[in-house]
């Protein structure tokens, strides 16, 4: 029995949310099921999400909205601004739901998560991942397509076949060479643009030609992974289970500018707010920064004026994760690196070399004061939290900030803020 | 995102639960009765995933206790019963209404509407219940 037992293969399922973000937004209206629909990313810049209806029409994945605004018009395309708020809480409830089905889940992005069902009887297993695509559907609102086979790279493959299936499973188990023959070598998870070319350099043009190249030349040509990708097309699992979180090294905020910014002190508002919400964002994981980088840029397609770029970063005496002593070095940071006469389009911050605050070893030049802004931050911090984003900020961050985000076609609704809950009229 | 995680925690409004009635003046010998927190969130929501806050805006469902405002706990993952509120989807949009079983036939009607306006759900199988209202909380003063 045991012998059996062991030679068991593995069964994963990659769990995928159809179209998620327009999902999101047909959760509550109904009016735009069943048409084309786009989610364009931030400052409305490309298409980042779009139905079915919206790929027939011919709107690709990425493309500049300027550029489908044509198709938009002509075919009554519905138009909205990315609203992460909402299809953060989605995600948590669809991830939420799985776990009803087992702990053993790796989120792997927003809406993608990899299930292990090695457990599951084999003749089973397809009616389980119905189960589990019904009870997301039903619970969340939010349509998945599951794929399942034996290996993470298999799975996504599954999951590839599952979109195009009515019934939005597939369990990847027999014939899987006639479909490895059909399947493109860069829609292979964990094939990327490099290696999709090198391939193809080498007559490799599909998932079956990939899985039956000799070991060494995979060794020699590639790196680890790529190897790993190979044994996995294979049906060997390689690629674990991420079970457990791990905890971030770096953070990382920037945006685009809704419009061109010149000044140096509408750069500080900018550079000042993306520093706020990183520190929060650090501090809410209990961690601290030893490092800091500003980058600031103008935009590289503006043919009509010349394009400048540049970073700096600067390390901390003691590691901090408080506001205030953050935002002045990225002040003093941003002031090195600022030049007159630019148009700049996008600005950010990031935190590295970060550390869980209780490992903050004694320094003696870590003020006293620590102590007691600690406490100021934690304040702060829950204010925010209560009466919304910026609630309590620092003078530096501006009250006019006219080079915040472009949202014209933002849906407004949040599911898990009081303030804009979804709203029916009766 | 982590900001999300933060608000939950102070959604989560506890209250000192009493065992036993204090009279006024004499207020020690109640600490020793004081069990556990009280945890609205607990008691309102069931399934959490499932569960949605919908505020409502008009007064066409007073006489089923729904007014101007109010906040709807929705669950999506329960099967509604008869005379059950329900948030169900009519000519593309989100409507409240209470879902009646005659004969084996499941209807819709709206509060105060005349029983010829119920929607028959067999006959509009495009309709579909969205969720189920389990609570309504309403602002009192």
């Amino acid at each position: 029995m045991s012998f059996i037992n062991s030679s068991k293969k593995n069964k994963i399922a990659l769990i995928d949310c159809n179209s998620f973000y327009v999902s999101c937004e047909r959760l509550f209206n109904p009016k735009i099921i069943n048409k084309p629909v786009v989610v364009l990313s931030n400052n409305d810049g490309c298409v980042i999400s779009r139905s079915i209806e919206a790929k027939k029409i011919g709107i690709k994945m990425g493309e500049p909205y300027f550029k489908v605004k044509e198709l938009v018009k002509k075919n009554n395309v519905y138009i909205f601004s990315s609203n992460y708020a909402l299809y953060g809480d989605l995600s948590r409830r669809v991830m939420k739901t799985l776990k009803s089905f087992s702990e053993k889940i790796e989120i792997y992005s927003i809406d993608e998560a990899f299930v292990d069902l090695s457990h599951i009887q084999e003749k089973e297993i397809e009616n389980y991942g119905k189960e589990i695509r019904e009870r997301i559907l039903r619970w969340t609102g939010i349509p998945t397509s599951v794929g399942i086979s034996n290996t993470k790279t298999l799975s996504k493959v599954a999951n590839n076949l599952a979109k195009k299936n009515k019934s939005g499973v597939i369990y990847l188990k027999d014939n899987i060479d006639e479909y490895l023959k059909k399947f493109y070598i860069s829609d292979i998870w964990g094939v990327g643009k490099q290696l999709s070319k090198l391939y193809i350099k080498n007559g490799i043009d599909t998932a079956y030609k990939l899985k039956n190249i000799s070991n060494t030349w995979v060794k020699k040509s590639t790196n680890v992974s790529g190897a790993k990708t190979v044994m996995e097309l294979r049906g060997i699992s390689c690629i674990n289970l991420e079970t457990h979180e791990v905890k971030r090294k770096s953070c990382c905020v920037s945006r685009s500018f809704g419009k061109k910014v010149e000044s140096l002190e509408k750069l500080e508002e900018s550079v000042t707010t993306h520093c706020l919400n990183a520190a929060e964002k650090i501090r809410h994981d209990n961690q601290i920064t030893r490092s800091i980088t500003i980058y600031i840029r103008t935009s590289p397609f503006d043919k009509n004026r010349k394009y400048y770029s540049n970073s700096i970063t600067i390390d901390l005496p003691v590691a901090t994760s408080n506001s205030l002593e953050l935002v002045k070095a990225a002040i003093e940071g941003l002031k090195k690196i600022y030049r007159y006469g630019y148009f700049y389009q996008k600005a950010g911050i990031t935190f590295s070399k970060l550390t869980e605050s209780s490992e903050n070893e004694l320094n003696l030049l870590a003020p006293i004061m620590e102590n007691k802004s600690q406490t100021l931050m934690k304040a702060i911090d829950f204010t925010n939290a209560k009466y919304g984003r910026n609630a309590i900020s620092v003078a530096k961050a501006g009250i006019n900030t006219s080079w915040k985000m472009k949202r014209e076609h933002f849906s407004k609704i949040d599911t898990a803020s009081f303030k804009d809950l979804p709203m029916l009229k009766i | 995102m982590a900001y999300k995680e933060q608000n939950k925690n102070i959604m989560k409004l506890t209250i000192p639960f009493y065992l036993h009635k204090v009279g006024a003046g004499f207020p020690s010998p109640a600490t020793d009765y004081i069990e556990d927190d009280i945890d609205l969130n607990s008691h309102l929501i069931t399934n959490a995933p499932a569960t949605f806050i919908i505020r409502v805006q008009g007064k066409s469902m007073v006489n089923v206790g729904i007014y101007d405002g109010d906040l709807l706990i929705v669950d999506k993952s329960i099967d509604p019963r008869n005379f059950s509120t329900v948030i169900t989807n009519v000519n593309e949009e989100l409507v409240v209404k209470t879902l009646v079983k005659e004969k084996g036939v499941s209807y819709l009607t709206s509060g105060s509407k005349s029983i010829s306006e119920k929607i028959n759900l067999t006959e509009n199988p495009e309709i579909i219940i969205w969720g189920v209202v389990t609570y309504v909380i309403h602002k009192q003063q």
